[in-house]
């Protein structure tokens, strides 16, 4: 298991690296038409062909896992903070604040998230630009997926509460943000980095999922989800398996989230 | 318990009118929510363009589209879909029978498959098999539904195949861990140690303690699967609940979301309260089923 944990961080490494260095391994550019060879097979020039409108696939492969792995992280990011804030709040004061908040947290999950996801994006407009729209689509995945883990935050700073060393921290006067910043959090850290890191993934996919309905990224940019959607047009499966490599690239990394996450599964 | 089943009631309502207020507030503040594609009909004259328009702005304003709405519920008028121009309640009839159809076959399709797996892993306790039913739960678990529902589409296979293998790998994961503790439980370890074998392990000594925990699943599952059969059913084409939400969503229909969100808030909330008393109640009632079976098996046991 060790080494497949090993070879999981490897192949994210690598998946970092190689997004890193686009201009060097795909020099064409993700936006650049090849209009004399639009929907090529794969060549040295093009090692992964190239799409409907001639671009290179691979450069667009490349830039399109670079929006997702770095804006997936920053969605997790903002909603680990709602969940910090939210949870911190409902488990520091209880009581009625308590019942509030985790009422608000019951209405977010129960209804499914992907249909709440997916009706707010659809409402929202869609003639926007392509980085207004990798901005809204990632701020959507971060507004909306805090309730799971502001539950479990809840449950942690509810527990602290009962703790001698918050006792005495109240006694020599520590109350209110202060206690909740300087103490509390800080002991949640192991908890919010779990949560973190499992919404990475989880957000990675749904943009996918965005992307393919057509709600997420606007082109020329490509994101995986984006990438994805192209597999639309496809009438039949035809024998172009280069085709499904975004499919394979998501599948790897997601997957390697997974397995290096193992460990922090929450359980039902 | 009497307390207990009202205050269950009303955090049931609290829930549904929150989520159905949140539908319906979000659809008022989204572009494109005054228009009607109606309005660019030639053929239509003045006056109806304008009466079209009066009917969208009526309902313009949330609190008050929102008191009426609940009035109308109360007397089981659940108001007329602006897009389709059908009353909600017919739309409903027609399409919510597709969709628990698909849910309940894809969900009792993801159980077979996550809890046989599950068990199999655990009985079989072989490192290729663990190591071949985590790779494969893990790539699906990794697949966008929307993807794989694409690709259904181009195989020409069930859809509710796809909700089925994209649900399996969480209940999945779930099961092998759950089976994998109740197996290292000590008194498993002494059955075993007894000699009893496999199968009977598992029927009397690893399901009763898993049971309460694997019921709570089946509750969040149903969620689950709501959530995955959406892009499913519009990929895929389904006339069911969750095209109809897409299209609501898209055409900024009012009275068909507020409906969904409250459908759907119901049907998901009434599974999680369902699973979460057969949990306690299996959980804390010593004479259960179970435990009744398993103190009789003991009784007989020491009898021989």
């Amino acid at each position: 298991m060790k080494m497949i944990r090993i070879a999981a961080a490897v192949l994210l490494v690598f998946a970092a690296v190689a997004t890193l260095g686009e201009k060097y391994i795909a020099p064409a550019g993700y936006e650049h038409q090849f209009r004399e060879s639009p929907d090529a097979s794969p060549s040295s020039q093009h090692p992964l062909g190239t799409d409907d409108l001639g671009r290179d696939r691979l450069a667009r492969l490349l830039h399109g896992m670079r929006v997702s792995l770095l804006l997936a992280p920053l969605a997790a990011a903002l909603a680990t903070a709602l969940a910090a804030f939210m949870g911190g709040l409902a488990g520091y004061f209880g009581g009625w604040v308590e019942r509030c908040l985790m009422l608000l947290v019951d209405v977010f999950l129960c209804v499914p998230w992907l249909f709440l996801l997916i009706t707010v994006r659809a409402v929202l407009p869609l003639n926007i630009s392509p980085e207004a729209s990798v901005v809204v689509t990632f701020a959507l995945l971060g507004f909306l997926g805090w309730a799971a883990s502001a539950r479990i935050i809840c449950a942690g700073i509810r527990d602290m509460m009962k703790s001698e060393f918050v006792w005495m921290a109240r006694a020599a006067g520590f109350s209110g943000f202060k206690l909740i910043r300087l103490h509390l959090l800080p002991n949640l850290r192991g908890t919010l980095l779990a949560q973190f890191w499992i919404s990475v993934p989880v957000f990675i996919i749904t943009e996918a999922n965005l992307g393919v309905l057509g709600l997420g990224v606007s082109e020329p940019l490509p994101s995986l989800g984006s990438l994805l959607g192209e597999l639309q047009r496809m009438v039949m499966l035809r024998p172009e398996p280069w085709q499904f490599v975004p499919l394979i690239v998501l599948i790897i990394v997601v997957s390697s989230f997974q397995i290096l996450l193992g460990k922090h599964e929450v359980r039902a | 318990m009497l307390r207990t089943v009202l205050l269950a009631i009303g955090r049931l309502l609290a829930i549904m009118l929150l989520a159905s207020f949140f539908g319906a507030m979000l659809i008022r503040v989204a572009p494109g929510f005054s228009s009607d594609e109606q309005q660019l009909n030639s053929g239509l004259s003045a006056q109806s363009i304008h009466a079209i328009r009066e009917a969208r702005l009526a309902n313009s304003d949330i609190p008050s589209y929102y008191a009426r709405y609940i009035a109308s519920l109360l007397r089981g008028d659940l108001g007329i879909s602006q897009s389709l121009n059908q009353p909600v309640r017919e739309i409903l009839r027609d399409r919510l029978p597709i969709t628990l159809r698909s849910l309940m076959i894809a969900l009792a399709l993801a159980w077979l498959l996550g809890l046989t797996l599950a068990i199999a892993a655990q009985i079989v306790n072989s490192t290729p098999f663990t190591f071949l039913s985590d790779g494969v739960s893990g790539a699906f678990i990794s697949t966008p539904a929307a993807v794989l529902a694409l690709l259904f589409v181009l195989l020409r296979w069930p859809p509710e195949f796809a909700a089925a293998l994209l649900v399996f790998p969480k209940i999945y994961r779930y099961c092998h861990n759950l089976l994998r503790e109740s197996y290292e439980l000590p008194h498993v370890l002494t059955a075993r140690a007894k000699g009893a074998g496999p199968w009977r392990i598992l029927q009397w000594h690893v399901v009763p303690t898993a049971l309460p925990q694997l019921l709570a699943l089946i509750g969040v599952s149903i969620s689950i699967m709501i959530g995955v059969l959406l892009p499913i059913e519009v990929v895929c084409d389904v006339p069911g609940i969750g095209q109809l939400a897409w299209q609501a969503a898209e055409s900024r229909d009012l009275p068909l979301l507020v409906n969904l969100t409250l459908i759907v808030a119901l049907v998901t909330v009434c599974a999680t309260m369902l699973s979460d008393t057969a949990r306690s109640y299996f959980t804390h009632n010593p004479e259960s089923k179970s435990d009744r079976r398993l103190l009789s098996m003991i009784r007989w046991r020491s009898a021989a």
